[in-house]
């Protein structure tokens, strides 16, 4: 099943299979990489905490959350809606290994203990999920997905001996080491940026390597990935253990941002969010989702301040949302992204059509 | 399932690179494919004719592994592959083309073939990018080069012209160490030009490897193959060489006049 | 389905014993020994009762749901929206004329006029792009969640039931003997009784229409080779149009009566949505027979669970719905 529009090979011209690295080329490509990048590592110079953390801290895990859906859906062509649920079990294994006011069942372990094991579960979680959905055709993968995501929200919401039920946890803190309060803001932030960057260039790097191409061929012919000997659903379910990874490691970060975690944050509503954020942002570059996360952030934050400026009540966000939505993929369903290279493409067409002529470059 | 590579190498030495006994397969009330019995030894090069309807796509499907034959037996090089998943026959030296292009539109030329180097080699999870002296990717250029595709190795496949994917849709069956291929009208939709080259790049493959070649186009299956198996509603009904089966009656009443030209 | 018996003679048998025991369960005075194990028989023919018409209900939303996407390859993820939608309709309706019976067909006939405004403006440019069919309605569902969370806000309704429909019936099933060696019957509520009628009505219908009429031959056709029936000549269109709107006016349908035995509020979209999806990922997709098959097993779960685990009852949906997937994804009775 081919997603909306068959992404472009990849951020980086094609060849690049081998020699520059992922960073190097990326920046050379594209000089409005070092603006970006300069923008974000100076942020807490002139941002106050709020924007630091409840702005960008929050759209970057966001964003790493989307990332794995757009690993997934982009590359692979599958669209997976349980990567939230991924994302929300390492964040509650955070809280059950490590500390937290439910001391009936948090352990209590220190946080280097409890990260790697959240990350570990959640990862397996991922992986297992992904082997019931592989088996079958590219359009059930939706739908499945969303099964076993509700399954999660309802479990954890049943569950009190492990999952605490209802309420959840909470005062789940961010670590205090080498001499640092991880969650004071300018420390959470970068701590973000760094995951988010992680993930970011990971998945390009990963991208041109011969498991990224590997899946890019599943999602563009897959029987004939078979015939060229290539175990499809082995890569298939291996895709998801990847993007598990990012979705664990962002829940991780969602667990501390927070501070709590319940059975909502996982539910059903955040799970058709992120998806909605990976298709805003665009589905074809890994720097989509974040793109989207970050609209969806913002329009959340100011929501109150311009519904009740059309003169609707502040409450009707989810309907701007869908109708946000909606419009997106009527008229332009690669996202954002697509806006933006139609638009380029537009403005610059004098000056291609003249080296055109010229011969030029 | 799986045997061992002693076991194989034995069985490679004496035995047929393909052998179907008895293999029918049935869609539903369909019988797409009935009683075939075919045997082609290593390095035998063979055409199989007949109309639309006759099974010979089919015939191509139960032998790579897209469906199970509904019953008999398909041993290639002595194993016993009938319930073998695509992967497995592939990696065993089996290859395949389609009639109509199966490229990877979405990736260039170039990692086009690398992944169909990569498909039968240990890197296949690897998640490192190659480097420049990388054994797999000097493979795939070399291949490029030999299919003619090197000056268009960094397009996309949707940009090349028709010739240009039936050329890769080739190099895509010749990567790795193909012991035997199946090529399933490789001359569909050929300019004359196009069509020589195509019987050049075949003639010269090397002489241990073997094929099967589906084609409508008498004059070019005809040049490339030594022997010929006629099917009709399923069944094999013909096998010969190729003037022998061109001066059939038989054949010349079912075919000729549709086929030639 | 001597088909069935000859190809897995096993199953069969396995099927044919659960079978047996389960009319002994249902028929049979239990001795005070099988009591004390599984409890009291009235429960367990409440549980079952309960779980059959409440798979009845889900029948006649994961119908649609599936012969939408049978036909027109589209995940509608609204489905559960077009349900509430027509509930709350239904609830007006019956509050401001005082007919059960009419706004049941009004809602019908109004959420698949919406059914008709969705594919003829929306989901017929979008033939072949599955996904951009699915996130339209996954964005419609959202639209129409929050419109129907600002007009009827978060109380619950139930659509007031007529007197008529009111009242327990005497069912002929044993549910104990007195000591006096007289038998108890069980009592249970006429609405249920009359609901599984209605959807056991639906599901014959539906059966005789797509089995017994040209059109229903059509779509069946389409269903299993959609290039085929364009080639065929019929006007794709119309019948996309029929086929959409029947499945959301059925939808709409089963909210008012899904308003009627239980409730009305946000989130039973979400649920209703949630059930259909698990009822053919198990029963098979495009499979009418197989969302039957689907509905009663998931009812009767769901059911049986809350009576008999209560804390874990919707992990057992959710349990049988992975096994299906890990031992036959492409569901129970599909490829039959």
């Amino acid at each position: 099943m081919a997603v909306v529009e068959a992404p472009r090979a990849a951020d980086v011209p094609p060849g690049q299979a081998t020699g520059k690295s992922a960073i190097a080329t990326a920046l050379s490509a594209y000089p409005a990489l070092w603006l970006l990048v300069l923008f974000l590592l100076l942020l807490p110079a002139f941002a106050s905490s709020f924007v630091l953390v409840e702005i960008f801290g929050w759209a970057l895990i966001l964003g790493m959350i989307a990332l794995s859906l757009m690993f997934l859906a982009g590359y692979g062509g599958m669209v997976s809606l349980v990567q939230m649920s991924v994302a929300g079990c390492a964040g509650y294994m955070v809280a059950i290994f490590g500390t937290s006011a439910v001391a009936e069942v948090s352990l209590g372990w220190p946080w280097w203990l409890a990260v790697p094991i959240a990350i570990l579960i959640a990862v397996i979680f991922g992986t297992l999920s992904g082997a019931l959905a592989v088996r079958t055709e590219g359009i059930y993968t939706i739908m499945i997905t969303l099964a076993i995501a509700s399954a999660f929200y309802y479990f954890t919401h049943q569950n009190y001996t492990i999952f605490n039920g209802f309420s959840g946890f909470n005062a789940v803190r961010a670590p205090r080491t080498l001499g640092i309060e991880w969650r004071a803001p300018v420390p959470f932030y970068y701590l973000t940026l760094f995951g988010a960057a992680v993930a970011y260039l990971a998945v390009v790097y990963v991208s041109r390597s011969p498991f990224g191409l590997a899946l890019q061929g599943t999602r563009d012919n897959a029987r004939r990935m078979a015939a060229l000997g290539f175990n499809v659903t082995a890569h298939r379910i291996a895709a998801y253990t990847f993007a598990a990874v990012i979705a664990a490691l962002a829940g991780v970060l969602l667990v501390w941002h927070g501070g709590q975690i319940s059975p909502g944050t996982a539910g059903v509503g955040p799970v058709i969010d992120i998806l909605i954020i990976a298709v805003a942002g665009g589905l074809g570059r890994p720097i989509g989702p974040f793109i989207g996360a970050l609209i969806y952030v913002i329009l959340r934050t100011f929501a109150l301040d311009v519904l009740e400026g059309v003169g609707l009540d502040g409450k009707r966000f989810q309907l701007l949302i869908g109708l946000g939505f909606l419009l997106i993929v009527l008229f332009s369903p690669d996202g954002v992204l697509g806006l933006w290279s139609r638009w380029r493409d537009r403005l610059l067409q004098p000056w291609t059509d003249v080296r055109a002529r010229d011969g030029g470059p | 399932m799986p045997t061992s590579v002693a076991e194989r190498l034995s069985a490679a030495g004496t035995a047929n690179a393909l052998e179907l006994r008895g293999v029918t397969r049935l869609f539903g009330a369909l019988a797409a494919l009935v009683d075939v019995t075919l045997t082609v030894r290593p390095g035998e090069r063979r055409a199989v004719l007949g109309s639309n309807g006759a099974g010979k796509t089919t015939l191509f499907n139960c032998v790579t592994g897209d469906f199970p034959p509904t019953s008999g037996t398909i041993r290639f090089f002595g194993e016993d592959v009938t319930h073998f998943p695509p992967h497995e026959r592939i990696r065993r030296g089996l290859r395949r083309t389609y009639q109509i292009s199966a490229l990877f539109t979405g990736l260039p030329v170039i990692d086009n073939v690398y992944l169909a180097c990569c498909g039968v080699s240990r890197g296949r999870f690897s998640l490192l990018r190659p480097r420049r002296d990388d054994g797999l990717m000097q493979a795939a250029e070399n291949l490029v080069q030999a299919v003619h595709l090197a000056a268009v190795k960094e397009q996309r496949v949707a940009e090349l012209s028709h010739g240009q994917q039936r050329q890769l849709e080739i190099a895509l069956a010749l990567a790795g160490a193909p012991r035997f291929i199946l090529f399933d009208e490789p001359a569909a939709g050929l300019s004359p030009p196009e069509r020589s080259e195509l019987i050049e790049i075949l003639t010269s493959l090397p002489a241990h490897i073997g094929y099967i070649i589906i084609e409508h186009d008498m004059d070019v299956a005809l040049r490339v193959v030594e022997s010929v198996t006629m099917m009709h509603n399923g069944r094999i009904f013909k096998e010969g060489r190729p003037e022998e089966v061109e001066s059939d009656s038989e054949v010349q009443e079912l075919y000729l006049g549709a086929g030639h030209g | 389905m001597s088909d069935f018996i000859g190809r897995h003679p096993v199953w069969s048998l396995v099927i044919l014993i659960l079978l047996a025991l389960l009319v002994f369960l249902v028929v049979a005075v239990w001795p005070p020994e099988l009591e004390q194990v599984l409890g009291r028989k009235r429960v367990f023919l409440n549980a079952l009762l309960n779980g059959i018409t409440l798979g009845g209900l889900y029948f006649m939303v994961a119908s649609g749901f599936t012969l939408i996407f049978g036909l027109m390859r589209n995940v509608n993820l609204a489905h559960g929206s077009l349900y509430l939608l027509g509930g709350y309709i239904g609830y007006e309706i019956a509050r401001l004329t005082d007919g059960w019976l009419f706004s049941l067909v009004a809602a019908f006939v109004i959420v698949a006029l919406i059914g008709i405004v969705l594919q003829f403006t929306i989901f017929r440019w979008m033939e072949g792009q599955d996904l951009r069919q699915t996130l339209v309605t996954i964005a419609i569902s959202i639209i129409l969640a929050d419109i129907m969370l600002w007009r009827w806000g978060g109380d619950f309704y139930q659509v007031p039931m007529p007197s008529w429909l009111g009242g327990p019936v005497q069912v002929p099933l044993i549910t104990a003997m007195r000591s006096s060696g007289e038998l108890v019957f069980l009592q249970y509520p006429l609405v249920r009784l009359v609901i599984l009628a209605g959807a056991v009505a639906i599901g014959v219908l539906m059966w005789l229409a797509l089995n017994r009429t040209r059109i229903g031959m059509i779509i069946r056709a389409g269903v299993d080779d959609r290039d085929m029936l364009s080639a065929s000549g019929v006007r794709v269109q119309i019948v996309f149009l029929l086929v959409f709107a029947f499945g959301a006016g059925l939808a709409g349908f089963a909210g008012v009566i899904g308003g009627t035995f239980q409730s009305l509020q946000p989130g039973e979209d979400v649920k209703i949505l949630l059930a259909s999806l698990v009822v053919v990922i198990v029963g098979g997709m495009g499979s009418i027979t197989g969302a039957a098959v689907g509905a009663v097993l998931i009812g009767l779960a769901e059911q049986f669970g809350s009576v008999y685990m209560e804390t874990y009852a919707v992990v057992l949906t959710f349990v049988i719905m992975v096994v299906v997937l890990a031992v036959r994804p492409q569901g129970l009775l599909r490829g039959y």
